[in-house]
């Protein structure tokens, strides 16, 4: 069996279990932000009912809304509020940082465990070596609130491996949204990913977020990186205890092997109307950008703001771009405080926004209107989602979001490292 | 425990008239954040009016969605196959599903089957009939037929009891799923 093999079987008290099989396995932790703890909540309430089995493993996170824009919305946040504390449930309120980030961060996410995410992007969380996959309101009150288990169906899974080393400018970022189109949107649904070869254990842990990130948007289930000295390191480093190391039997089959060289790449943009449209960033140099954003479920990382203050040590920003940086948990602020690269980056122009997960659907901020465009390390680009349907949003990596927001337009970062 | 007898008030087959839509259509698209926590009545005003404005005002109960590959991606709000749903949709067929949006239509009760070359099948307002438990999916109007991918027994009965709420006060927490 593979990783997440090991984990369904174990969580379902079954001897083994194949790809295809129906289980119900026993959830270790389930995570909820403000948007879809409203509707988990209200399905609960008005269908449910009753205890919550384990509250100590459901984690929301008010992430979307990091101070609410009216009374309704505040009303609503009270409500989920209200909802955690009654049930005894861990919240991390406003302010607190981006759901995945805040969960990681705080070491909820455990090497082997089984988690559960509303929010689709939830498969990240397997860079920690664990099972992660996205569950609907319905599974969240039907069966994780009462009883602390969900079904799954045991995926396929496609071992992907990426060899060679980047050249300079390129980043990791630039390598997966590369890879998202090269294997296409939506490609591999329901299947899981498994992420390995030089490339990948040769990166940072927050490096290898950016991978299992990305899981969902070529349709994976899940998706993981198979614990090694990097993840042990990381997950010691955050004190936890009482995890367990699983790694794939040897002999292992996969559905399908597949393999890249990541050497020869460029620095990547992809840009709308979805996130399989990626092209070499040089393409799209010149054009004009009004917003710039570190933040949301793939930025708002401490590496994001070191890239974006040695594009800006020397310079500032453009007088035509806002340029917004969004932690994505108050870890990072503080340690970006720390060094200085903090103040050097507001003195430098740039905007400091409460940790949160930043203009992901532009429910507190990050609406744009027509004709403006933004260039971000979010994660989406679908029109509309960002305000008007005719503004554009362009993903990349942070050093050429920091470029962008330095040029006043859309540049090959390499002219500025 | 078969599938049969849990089954057998449910209505496995499906007829209707074809809405089409493309690939890839993202769950922003089918309910916009800005009206996702509105009411519903308000929710169907809007409904999939982005891809097709006449969506929402013409839609009637018991057509059925036809679509592309990669169905309901991104964000996996379940207010969108609920909107769907309340809209008095019949079954939604596509290519493929995104998970979230394929998981949140059986737990909610709403039939979908996936069958390769769907996106071709039909054209607006042609009649299309669909069984759940064979497969099968066929243009009415045109007479062309296509082998869908069969549902799961252990979907069909999620299906068959309403979603997986109703499921679980009928089986408990292990959703009968030990025997599939």
């Amino acid at each position: 069996m593979n990783l997440i093999e090991k984990i369904l079987a174990k969580g379902s008290g079954r001897k083994s279990v194949a790809p295809g099989d129906i289980v119900v396995a026993e959830v270790d932790c389930a995570l909820l932000h403000d948007l879809s703890a409203r509707s988990c909540r209200e399905v609960f309430e008005k269908k449910v009912g009753g205890k919550i089995a384990h509250p100590e493993r459901i984690v929301t996170v008010f992430d979307h809304q990091f101070s609410p824009p009216s009374e309704e919305k505040a009303a609503v946040l009270l409500a989920n509020r209200r909802f955690c504390y009654e049930h005894g449930m861990p919240l991390y309120d406003c302010g607190s940082g981006n759901i995945h980030n805040v969960a990681m961060q705080n070491g909820h996410i455990k090497p082997g465990a089984l988690v559960v995410g509303s929010d689709s992007h939830s498969p990240v969380q397997g860079v920690m070596g664990c099972f992660c996959a996205a569950l609907g309101n319905d599974s969240y009150a039907a069966t994780v609130m009462p009883f602390s288990k969900a079904w799954f169906r045991v995926p396929e899974t496609i071992r992907i491996e990426l060899t060679g080393q980047t050249m300079p400018g390129t980043t990791a970022r630039d390598v997966a949204l590369w890879l998202c189109a090269e294997i296409g949107e939506g490609k591999i649904n329901y299947q899981a990913i498994k992420f390995c070869g030089e490339y990948i254990q040769s990166l940072s842990f927050w490096d290898r977020w950016l991978f299992t990130l990305m899981a969902v948007d070529v349709g994976a289930k899940a998706a993981y990186i198979e614990p090694d000295r990097t993840t042990i390191d990381f997950a010691n480093g955050l004190g936890l205890e009482d995890y367990e190391i699983v790694t794939d039997d040897p002999g292992t089959t996969y559905a399908a092997e597949w393999r890249w060289d990541v050497g020869k790449l460029e620095p990547q943009i992809c840009f709308p109307p979805t996130v399989g449209n990626v092209a070499p960033i040089r393409e799209y140099a010149g054009t004009p950008v009004q917003w710039a954003e570190l933040g949301g479920h793939g930025g708002g990382r401490l590496v994001d703001f070191e890239m974006a203050a040695q594009v800006l040590r020397q310079r500032r920003k453009n007088d035509h771009v806002n340029f917004n940086l969004v932690p994505g948990n108050r870890h990072i602020f503080r340690e970006a405080m720390k060094s200085g690269q903090a103040a050097l980056l507001h003195e430098q122009g740039a905007t400091w926004f409460p940790a949160s997960t930043g203009s992901n659907q532009a429910v507190n901020m990050g609406a744009m209107a027509e004709g403006e465009s933004m260039i971000s390390t979010h994660v989406r680009n679908f029109p509309g989602r960002n305000g008007s349907p005719k503004a554009q949003m362009f993903l990349a990596s942070a050093l050429s979001v920091a470029a962008a927001a330095a040029a006043g337009k859309i540049v090959d970062p390499r002219e500025f490292i | 425990m078969t599938s049969s007898t849990e089954t057998r008030a449910f209505q496995t087959a499906r007829r209707g008239r074809a809405w089409m839509f493309g690939d890839n259509v993202p769950t922003d698209q089918i309910v916009a954040t800005k009206v996702v926590f509105s009411p519903m009545e308000v929710v169907l005003k809007h409904v999939l009016e982005e891809l097709k404005p006449e969506f929402p005002a013409n839609v009637r109960p018991g057509d059925l969605i036809v679509a592309g590959v990669h169905f309901g991606q991104s964000s996996g709000r379940a207010i969108a196959p609920k909107a769907i749903q309340a809209a008095g949709v019949g079954c939604i067929v596509a290519e493929s599903f995104a998970r979230t949006f394929l998981r949140n239509c059986y737990e909610i009760g709403l039939p979908i089957i996936e069958c390769p070359g769907a996106s071709r099948l039909a054209r607006d307002g042609d009649v299309v009939s669909v069984d759940l438990e064979s497969g099968t999916v066929r243009n009415e109007t045109t007479g062309q037929a296509l082998q869908g991918n069969p549902v799961d027994p252990f979907l069909l009965r999620m299906l068959a009891a309403g979603g997986i709420i109703p499921l679980v006060r009928r089986t408990g927490s292990d959703l009968g799923a030990t025997n599939t």
